[in-house]
């Protein structure tokens, strides 16, 4: 380690991010606080006078803390399972894990929309064992956001819980049996406090990969169930309304960072 | 919960796998459809729908533009982020967490932020081409990524070759080019690809940088889909999961991606 360093390997990154990224970015949120040039919560208090605006927010976080809990319930049995699956399967069981995160999100949403559409897999089945008569509307419902969100983010989650397990000594879990622990006393005592942090760090992801997520909830959700990613699309391309969508890019940045920050506190 | 695995557990993994991997066969199965319409199962099979994708001019065009643009903004991100990445494991300086911290904001900004403020103020602004909006947007993207990922191999790397290098007559220009980059290229590698397929498949950033003319493929896809109801988004997402597959699978036999995610 030497102690002088040259300024030059970091000042181009610095300045493209500062100039393309920071700067813009804040005269965005900036927007949001100014009224007529005047510093001002005008444009919140506006945007919350409208009843859907406040439904689009609930939603948002509904959603996403629903994805995040159902994920973690699912996953953690999934990932002490995986963590002992014998290392060449292993590996495979990782890659499969992996490989939905590279693949494009659109194609992993289109699914749904093959499954859930009016002539799509559920409504087939529904139809053909006489649940119900004729195809019923299974997308643009929260149920098909929910979904896709879910399928979405879980690998983030499983990831880190797995990373966490594989941290766990395998002779704390015998010790914890030995001492009289059932399996459930064995989770909540002993798995669960030192294993804590991936889940926080899971629930982080998948929460906010929620409520900035894009293409889910355009193609799922469509104009009927909006959320705020959508309604600041909407705001801006049919509304023209750059006021609202700062407001909406001021609570999707306090609502990830607050998140972010609270899931912290909690894992101290 | 010995040593086995407990039956319960492993059934969860077996329902996670399957809700994770089935949308794929899913695709798989509808990409294949010759149907007029999207429907599954789907009631007749064929290529009709993968031969239909070369014929439109709008999947064509905007497949070019999405190369284009993620080969760009790997280059410029590789170019800006592997100087960052050597200087941050190779020197001790104050201020260095914040750089950091900076170098991050873009991973937890959200996409669709970072769109809207480069189209509201510089692309309209200055008048300036949708294109350059579309390049700078991806590649202030992509310099996390490759700062994370060279200095992830950087780590592995002895500091002291370079400064052999040094002693024995290399400037540090030549030390860091001889020297250090063939020992991190398949890191390098590694942060190339994640930051073309970053690229390849972004949308929120790039949701407000496209317009008449100049637009990605994800964009066009979703543009396509609320007009049309046929079965080619399908093909054309299988022809992308393959394509994925590929490009996965062998970078990982040569490099080992998963190291980096």
């Amino acid at each position: 380690m030497r102690a002088r360093v040259p300024w030059w390997l970091l000042l181009p990154a610095l300045l493209l991010v500062g100039a393309f990224f920071v700067l813009p970015v804040l005269a965005l949120l900036a927007g949001a606080f100014k009224v007529d040039g005047v510093l001002g919560l005008g444009h919140f208090t506006a945007f919350f006078n409208e009843p859907l605006h406040a439904q689009v927010y609930w939603r948002t976080l509904r959603i996403a803390g629903l994805a995040t809990l159902v994920s973690a319930v699912v996953c953690y049995p999934a990932a002490m399972a995986m963590v002992k699956v014998p290392p060449p399967w292993r590996g495979l069981l990782t890659a499969l894990v992996i490989l939905p995160l590279m693949v494009s999100p659109i194609a992993r949403t289109y699914a749904w929309i093959v499954l859930l559409g009016r002539n799509g897999f559920a409504n087939t089945l529904l139809v053909g064992s006489g649940v119900i008569s004729e195809p019923t509307t299974l997308l643009f419902t929260e149920g098909a956001v929910f979904l896709g969100l879910l399928q979405l983010m879980m690998p983030l989650m499983m990831l880190s819980l797995v990373s966490a397990l594989e941290n766990l000594p395998a002779d704390v879990l015998a010790a914890a049996q030995t001492l009289g622990a059932n399996r459930w006393q064995t989770f909540t005592r002993v798995v669960l406090p030192l294993t804590q942090e991936g889940l926080i760090v899971g629930g982080t992801l998948v929460f906010t990969g929620c409520v900035t997520a894009y293409i889910t909830p355009a193609l799922l959700g469509g104009p009927k169930v909006l959320l705020l990613e959508t309604l600041l699309y909407q705001k801006v391309n049919v509304a023209g309304d750059i006021p609202a969508a700062s407001v909406i890019a001021v609570l999707l940045l306090v609502t990830t960072i607050a998140v972010n920050q609270a899931l912290k506190r909690v894992a101290r | 919960m010995n040593n086995g695995i407990s039956r319960s557990a492993l059934c969860m993994l077996v329902l996670a796998l399957v809700f994770l991997l089935g949308p794929f066969v899913v695709i798989f199965v509808a990409g294949f459809s010759a149907d007029e319409t999207l429907a599954f199962p789907p009631k007749s099979y064929g290529l009709r729908w993968v031969v239909y994708l070369f014929t439109v001019e709008a999947f064509q065009r905007s497949f070019v533009t999405s190369l284009l643009v993620g080969a760009g903004s790997t280059v410029a991100a590789l170019a800006f982020g592997v100087p960052v990445a050597y200087a941050l494991s190779r020197f001790d300086f104050a201020g260095k967490d914040a750089i950091k911290s900076v170098l991050t904001l873009p991973l937890i900004v959200p996409g669709i932020i970072v769109g809207l403020a480069l189209l509201d103020l510089m692309v309209l602004a200055y008048a300036l081409p949708v294109t350059w909006g579309l390049l700078i947007g991806h590649t202030t993207l992509l310099v996390p990524y490759t700062v994370r990922v060279v200095s992830a191999s950087l780590a592995n790397l002895r500091s002291d070759i370079d400064d052999a290098a040094v002693t024995l007559g290399a400037t540090r220009l030549q030390a860091f080019f001889k020297v250090v980059l063939p020992n991190i290229r398949g890191g390098v590698a590694a942060a190339a690809v994640l930051a073309f397929i970053t690229s390849f498949n972004q949308v929120p950033v790039s949701l407000f940088l496209t317009g008449p003319g100049v637009s990605t493929l994800p964009i066009e896809m979703m543009a396509y889909m609320e007009t049309s109801y046929d079965p080619s988004i399908a093909a054309l997402s299988t022809l992308l999961v393959l394509f994925t597959i590929v490009l996965v699978a062998f970078t990982e036999k040569l490099l080992g991606i998963s190291k980096y995610v």
